[in-house]
């Protein structure tokens, strides 16, 4: 695989191992955008990355360590990291679920996770079921001062929305797209109106149509143990994967009338939108029109 | 921009065997590395789509059957046999414009093999075979072959008894064994090394159901003496 030729796609930081991944003292082998990559951890913490090329160490890489997770870039003139404060309240347990692959385009990913229509279908009497399919509308932005896209008052009928419920529920989510390969959700707490969990996706692409997902999580939950929180999450993620990796293309596809949307799509095609007007090419189905 | 954008020659290809394909079921299916999904409903003939959903591209081989319409595992739009979608789940209220439709093509049952056409203007066809009626089926295989390849060992194979080898149509093959038994073989070209197909027999007596169920063995004997590039001995007619 060779790295990519797309400015806009290396111009970010972007999640490259999990602490449970890089041992101490040891490393983790892995790709960027096509770039083969070695992360090593020389004390508990403090990690560092270079290229590697034909086995040999080349140039070092900067690294954050940052939401459970490490974080590198291939660009000179990255975007910064999203500020998510619930990281930081002292209260929340951090939980990161470990990382994923799945066989398919960063974007397909990022927009899946953006989707509540496909609670009722994928996954059935969890988060959603077959009686109440309906999406209500919800609002979109594309916040211009973070250039991040918002999806607010979004409602969804939930048989069991987290391993903390305890029976059917009207769940509110708010999402946050904060990069071509970042996202988030806030979703209401069962026993605490007041306050959200904060779930993300950090999208790591090795390829074009080859990704690995971290999801750490920072939650208001003191009963389940965290066996069972990534228990459940990691069910979750292994239904969406068999969608994902069966879309066709897996490349995605920006074109107007390559597929079509609904009202309920309006967070997909936002995100499409967004993704073209910063004429990004890594990942995407056209490539003559990139 | 149109996702399968080929021009398609005007043929019919065999791509199942009819007996194959259950009600209530959709399944993958690759034809020159084309991808389709062929699904029936719970009643009726089946159909060949192309294998992705209009709305987001989820393959439709993965859907579901509810009546006579085809759902989508993603969001479970609702398709009705022509294709045009019925139903979206999350706008249980709106009914859905006349232009989202799943991209069909044309498919027919014959000798109880299904046939696809993926050309728009299908003027051709299905291949002639002599006797109508009275064709059942023996079997289906996969060969990592390609189709020239198994044309060849078809007609080079060994039957063990006087064989007349035909050829109807392009990918199509008729075998008459003796003065009783006509082999129809139905290739259908999945890639460059790998070829579909599909065998069914006609029979002048009463058919036999343990002499289909040894001619099914002695297709699975054809396809190993293909893939090991030989040409291999028929059994005897005895055995048949
Ligand atoms: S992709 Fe088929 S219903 Fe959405
Ligand atoms: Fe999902």
């Amino acid at each position: 695989m060779a790295i990519t030729t797309d400015p806009v796609a290396i111009n970010h930081w972007i999640a490259c191992g999990w602490p449970g991944k890089v041992p101490v003292g040891g490393y983790w082998d892995t790709v960027l955008l096509g770039q083969n990559i070695r992360v090593s951890r020389p004390q508990p913490d403090i990690y560092e990355a270079a290229i590697l090329t034909a086995g040999a160490l080349g140039r070092r890489l900067p690294v954050q360590s940052r939401f459970c997770c490490i974080f590198t870039t291939l660009g000179q003139d990255p975007r910064p990291l999203p500020q998510i404060d619930e990281f930081d309240e002292p209260d929340r347990r951090l939980i990161n679920c470990g990382s994923v692959g799945v066989n398919t385009s960063p974007y397909r990913m990022i927009e899946n996770f953006l989707d509540m229509a496909h609670f009722p279908f994928v996954h059935t009497n969890i988060l959603g079921a077959e009686k109440k399919t309906e999406v209500v509308s919800h609002k979109i932005e594309h916040r211009k001062d973070v250039d991040e896209i918002w999806a607010t008052d979004c409602r969804f009928f939930q048989p069991a929305a987290s391993k903390a419920a305890t029976g059917g529920q009207m769940t509110d989510y708010t999402y946050r797209v904060m990069s071509p390969f970042s996202i988030m959700l806030y979703k209401n707490v069962h026993n605490d109106p007041g306050r959200n969990d904060a779930i993300c996706m950090f999208v790591q692409p090795k390829g074009e149509a080859q990704c690995l997902a971290y999801m750490p999580m920072a939650l208001v939950d003191d009963v389940n143990t965290t066996a069972a929180i990534i228990d459940f999450q990691q069910t979750i993620f292994l239904q969406d994967r068999v969608i994902l990796e069966n879309q066709r293309p897996a490349l995605m596809p920006l074109a107007p009338a390559a597929e079509i949307p609904t009202k309920a799509d309006v967070g997909s095609v936002t995100f499409r939108r967004w993704l073209k007007q910063m004429g990004i090419s890594f990942g995407i189905y056209e490539k003559a029109a990139a | 921009m149109q996702i399968n954008d080929q021009v398609e020659a005007d043929r019919w290809v065999g791509v199942a065997l009819d007996s194959q394909i259950q009600s209530a079921s959709s399944h993958p299916v690759i034809l020159n590395g084309r991808e389709l999904a062929l699904w029936r409903g719970e009643s009726g003939p089946a159909r060949v789509w192309d294998d992705r959903c209009p709305h987001r591209g989820m393959r439709l081989s993965f859907g579901f059957v509810r009546g006579n319409t085809l759902r989508c595992l993603y969001h479970g739009w609702t398709y009705g046999e022509n294709g045009h979608c019925e139903a979206i789940p999350a706008h249980p209220d709106l009914a859905p414009p006349k232009t989202i439709c799943a991209s069909t093509h044309g498919t027919a049952a014959k000798y109880g093999i299904i046939w696809v056409n993926l050309s728009a203007t299908r003027a051709a066809h299905v291949p002639d075979l002599p006797n109508q009626p009275g064709w059942l089926p023996v079997r289906s295989v996969h060969l990592r072959a390609s189709a020239p390849q198994v044309l060849d060992g078809i007609a080079e194979f060994d039957y063990g008894e006087p064989a007349r080898t035909s050829m109807p149509a392009q990918n199509a093959c008729v075998v008459v064994l003796g003065s009783d038994t006509q082999l129809f073989f139905a290739l259908q070209p999945i890639g460059l090394d790998k070829t579909g197909l599909h065998v069914v027999v006609n029979e002048s007596g009463e058919p036999q159901i343990p002499r289909r169920q040894r001619l099914a063995r002695q297709v699975a004997r054809l396809r190993d003496t293909i893939e090991a590039g030989g040409g291999g001995v028929w059994p005897s007619p005895r055995t048949l």
